[in-house]
């Protein structure tokens, strides 16, 4: 259809277009050996496949690795020396995450139960996985580099309510490790 | 009864009339009853929960109604309750194809209203972003058509080399599916080292990948039988009906805005806009298969001429200030904090910005009333649009042609319903 036709003068590109190709016509004479030598064509890129090799793994046996910035389940951090919790209960995680799934409530700490670094501290800190998006706004407003996305991806459970995790979850450290790559890898 | 009575088709059967004398026709008599079939919405051949009403006569389509809704998930509406920044990551959901797409209309909308400049870097690493996004999304339709038309090895192969890209994508944003890498302003974190010996791999291999997918179906017998000649539209019906991308350039008109109102430094960069001529699924399909390659020359020239610079607008009224600002800056903190709690501020207005995406054309509606949160977020997405033209292209063919064609019109529920 040539553009002449058009009922609107449309915008012409000019030079910067290409006619993509046509293919015969099916069922004209030559078909048959067509569609013989087309098909051994087809095969020959297929069997051509078989010495490259598997590309899939053998997943739950083999992980795949992640990469530095991959953003799985979430972890609490605590301060490595004084093993106090980094996260003072501000909410700016909660106030950032657009699926509204954290809920902290922050408590004052004292001189005999000091929990965090901070005044205060969260005496509640939930996140519920089945809500999250996994945008990691929580990582980016946290000022206190207190909750940080880690590298877990293996999340099913069989109950809706275990994916609330509490802040007890999100601070210890994950059972199992998830494969991770270097950055350039 | 039909309009479509001792039609002949494009297949060249001829239907029997239906009149009294319909015996006189032999066997003709069982396919004289209209017959109405509900395909869909669970169908794998639907593309997503797409619901379609055809009405058949013996195996040929008198009429289709698509019906939409099952994925509706008020996206639009969910915006207006959430500031700029934050309506990112659940715009991205709509067109799950098509997430850098998605939010790349939304940013660019807010950036017109907030008159922000994108600075270079950015704006060639979204141009790299786009395509690859360009890429996965054409290799995902080719795949799942493939598979329609009954080729399985296709759909593992493409489905590889979108492995290949979903790695570059949680490599530089963290994720696979669904980003949230560009912002408002620029994109959020610059691409990591090995980023790109990574992507020139990949660009090296996908022409060749492209090559052997052309070896397989292009002239195809079975491809052939079942693309070409079927379903065409006019360049004229197209428009009137609002098709854009692929199937309207199918149909002979060269109509892309990368090129017609270039946005995001595309008028730098040296491509093609591959156009077909008879606009049937044949040409639906080599259109789409020739984009594979232009999108890679684009991403080869953003690579090459990336510029150095800032990755996001050092406007810190918009932009997050750095992270290793936080510790020692006050100002940077208040900022922070600001920015977290309630967002920027954006002049009244209202802005519309259409990009092109793999579907055509996808665009973004933004009306700001002042406040931090938009009054109003509308998406034009392409694959509804598209949808309308479905009747139309199929009436008078055969239902098997209908399933190429709804492969070929690669609708994406998620987009449509919103
Ligand atoms: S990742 Fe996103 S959705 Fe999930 S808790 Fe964090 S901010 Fe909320
Ligand atoms: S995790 Fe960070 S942002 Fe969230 S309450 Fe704790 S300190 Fe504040």
């Amino acid at each position: 259809m040539a553009e002449a036709q058009l009922p609107v003068s449309v915008w012409s590109p000019g030079e910067d277009v290409v006619e993509v190709r046509r293919a015969p016509a099916p069922g004209a004479a030559r078909s048959f050996t067509r569609a013989f030598l087309e098909t051994l064509r087809g095969l020959k890129t297929t069997f051509a496949r078989v010495i490259e090799g598997p590309v899939t793994i053998q997943y739950p046996e083999e992980k795949v690795p992640v990469y530095p910035r991959f953003r799985g389940r979430h972890r609490l951090h605590r301060f490595e020396e004084s093993g106090l919790e980094k996260c003072v209960g501000c909410s700016l995680c909660a106030a950032a995450c657009p699926a509204d799934c954290i809920r902290v409530v922050a408590a004052e700490n004292t001189p005999e139960h000091r929990v965090s670094a901070g005044e205060r501290y969260a005496a509640v800190y939930e996140i519920n996985l089945s809500r999250c998006i996994f945008c990691g706004y929580c990582e980016v407003a946290c000022p206190f580099d207190a909750i940080t996305m880690g590298h877990d991806y293996e999340l099913s459970d069989y109950d809706r309510s275990d994916l609330i995790f509490t802040k007890e979850m999100l601070l210890a450290e994950p059972l199992e490790r998830t494969p991770l790559r270097r950055e350039d890898e | 009864m039909s309009s479509l009575q001792g039609r002949t088709l494009a297949q060249g059967v001829t239907l029997a009339p239906l009149s009294e004398d319909v015996e006189e026709w032999g066997g003709a008599r069982e396919h004289d009853e209209l017959f109405e079939l509900n395909f869909g919405p669970h169908h794998p051949a639907t593309h997503g929960v797409l619901r379609l009403i055809v009405t058949l006569q013996g195996e040929v389509v008198v009429e289709v109604k698509p019906i939409i809704g099952y994925v509706h998930t008020g996206i639009e509406k969910t915006a207006e309750d959430k500031s700029y920044w934050k309506v990112i990551p659940v715009l991205e959901r709509m067109d799950y194809l098509s997430y850098y797409f998605n939010a790349m209309a939304f940013c660019s909308a807010t950036e017109r209203l907030l008159e922000l400049e994108v600075p270079e870097r950015a704006q060639y690493l979204r141009v790299i972003h786009l395509e690859l996004n360009r890429i996965m999304s054409h290799l995902v339709w080719l795949g799942t058509s493939a598979l329609d038309l009954g080729a399985i090895s296709i759909f593992w192969y493409c489905f590889r080399e979108r492995e290949a890209i979903l790695d570059l994508f949680e490599m530089s944003s963290g994720q696979r599916m669904h980003t949230r890498y560009f912002q408002v302003g620029g994109v959020i974190e610059d691409i990591p080292r090995g980023f790109e010996r990574k992507l020139r791999q990949f660009l090296k291999v996908m022409p060749a990948r492209a090559d052997q997918y052309a070896d397989i179906l292009n002239a195809n017998e079975i491809v052939l039988q079942r693309l070409r000649g079927t379903c065409p539209l006019s360049a004229e019906r197209l428009l009137a009906l609002g098709v854009s991308g692929p199937l309207l350039r199918a149909a002979g008109v060269p109509w892309d805005l990368r090129k017609a109102t270039p946005y995001s430094s595309y008028e730098r960069f040296d491509f093609k806009i591959p156009v077909g001529t008879a606009g049937d699924n044949y040409d639906r399909y080599a259109v789409r298969h020739a984009e594979i390659y232009e999108s890679v020359k684009i991403i080869e020239q953003a690579l090459d001429g990336l510029p150095e610079g800032p990755h996001i607008t050092p406007d810190r009224k918009v932009s997050l200030p750095p992270r290793h600002e936080l510790a020692t800056s006050m100002e940077a903190l208040i900022h922070h904090f600001k920015l977290v709690t309630e967002g920027f501020r954006v002049p009244a207005g209202e802005a519309y910005v259409p990009i092109e995406s793999p579907r055509g054309e996808l665009a973004c509606f933004v009306r700001s009333d002042g406040s931090s949160k938009p009054a109003r977020v509308h998406m034009r997405d392409p694959s509804f649009v598209n949808l309308q033209a479905l009747s139309e292209m199929v009436r008078g063919s055969y239902i098997a042609d209908m399933i190429a064609t709804v492969a070929m019109l690669d609708p994406v529920l998620g987009g449509i319903d919103r």
